[in-house]
């Protein structure tokens, strides 16, 4: 009996301990892995020999709006994801030293908004409230680095964010909500439309 | 009766020994150059509700209850810091660029209207974070004209 107690709190403290170092580890890890994880990235803008583009981006934000206008948070919950991941695979080895700066400004905070959106799919009204965020992002974005082929408008809803009022970017020219979504689908008005 | 015994025993003993692994606490003396308080102007009474409800996670600062030294509990409370400061770190609010600033500003408000924020497991050991309706709008409106008013200069 009592050796059983003994060799299960010695089993509990080396467990411990063993925790210990490991987080221990992984910090140390951390801390030293920068500068490979730098060259990691070199190479794979090598391998993948892409010109800048904010088209994919751009698809992606319209994907999420769309979910929006249909009230399905999962499907923009997928979107924002998406956006995610596509903002981690832009090449931005052509911009120069200025423009990488006011990409990675406009991208840090978009991608922390497609970020909260997609994980928060049973949430709608949050991810609205992000989307306010992303969509003058995108719009910065836009006027920053173009858009490619795309044809885009601006659109502007009086009673989102509030009663404060936002903007989104659209590629139809008819009004498509996405704050007000199957509720009042068709309320707003174009702005803008984005050359 | 011998088994229920020895079980009641090694949870004592296991209860026991994790109080000798205690995390390393979340207080720093020092104010940095981009503290929250130190990049903006914040009103008395915006500044009383964040030092009760929001700096506790949110900051380099926690203010510990007595049971924070008591295992488990020290651990979780370490994890809801870690996660908290990775979120929003008041303490050094004024490293996030202005445009992130801005989203985090009304990200913020927004959290205080919802009443996202404070989490409701702490609110129950912190009754002074458990903001009144007048207190949530001193607030969220704080933190919305704070945004605009950053918003208009860039």
């Amino acid at each position: 009996m009592k050796n059983t107690i003994l060799g299960f709190s010695i089993t509990v403290f080396s467990l411990l301990a063993c925790n210990n170092n490991k987080a221990a580890n992984t910090i140390t890890a951390e801390s030293t892995t920068t500068t490979p994880v730098a060259i990691k990235a070199d190479t794979a803008i090598e391998t993948t020999t892409q010109a800048f583009s904010t088209k994919e981006i751009i698809a992606g934000y319209l994907q999420l709006k769309n979910a929006l206008t249909k009230d399905n948070g999962k499907d923009a919950a997928a979107a924002g994801n998406a956006v995610v991941a596509t903002l981690a695979a832009v090449d931005t080895k052509s911009l120069s030293a200025e423009q990488l700066k006011s990409y990675n400004d406009i991208t840090g905070d978009l991608k922390e908004h497609a970020e909260h959106i997609g994980s928060n799919a049973g949430k709608i009204a949050h991810q609205r409230e992000h989307f306010v965020m992303m969509s003058k992002d995108v719009e910065d974005l836009i006027k920053a680095f173009g858009k490619g082929d795309l044809t885009l408008y601006k659109d502007f809803c009086p009673m989102a964010n509030d009663g404060k009022g936002a903007t989104w970017i659209s590629e139809i020219k008819g009004i498509k909500n996405p704050y007000q979504g199957t509720q009042m689908l068709t309320c707003g008005s174009v702005k803008e439309t984005l050359k | 009766m011998k088994l229920i015994k020895k079980i009641v025993l090694a949870t004592c003993l296991v209860f026991l020994a994790l109080q000798f692994f205690q995390p390393a606490h979340n207080k720093s003396g020092q104010v940095l150059s981009t503290d929250f308080e130190t990049i903006y102007m914040v009103a008395p009474k915006v500044r009383s509700i964040l030092q009760n409800a929001c700096y506790d996670c949110h900051s380099n600062n926690t203010k510990y209850p007595w049971y924070s030294n008591i295992q488990p509990l020290a651990w979780m409370m370490a994890k809801h810091i870690k996660q908290g400061k990775e979120k929003l770190n008041f303490s050094d609010f004024g490293s996030n660029t202005t445009r992130k600033q801005i989203s985090k500003l009304k990200e913020m408000a927004n959290q205080i209207k919802d009443e996202e924020m404070p989490i409701s497991s702490y609110k129950m050991m912190h009754k002074a974070a458990d903001l009144s309706k007048e207190q949530q709008t001193v607030l969220s409106k704080w933190l919305d004209e704070t945004a605009d008013s950053l918003s208009r200069i860039n």
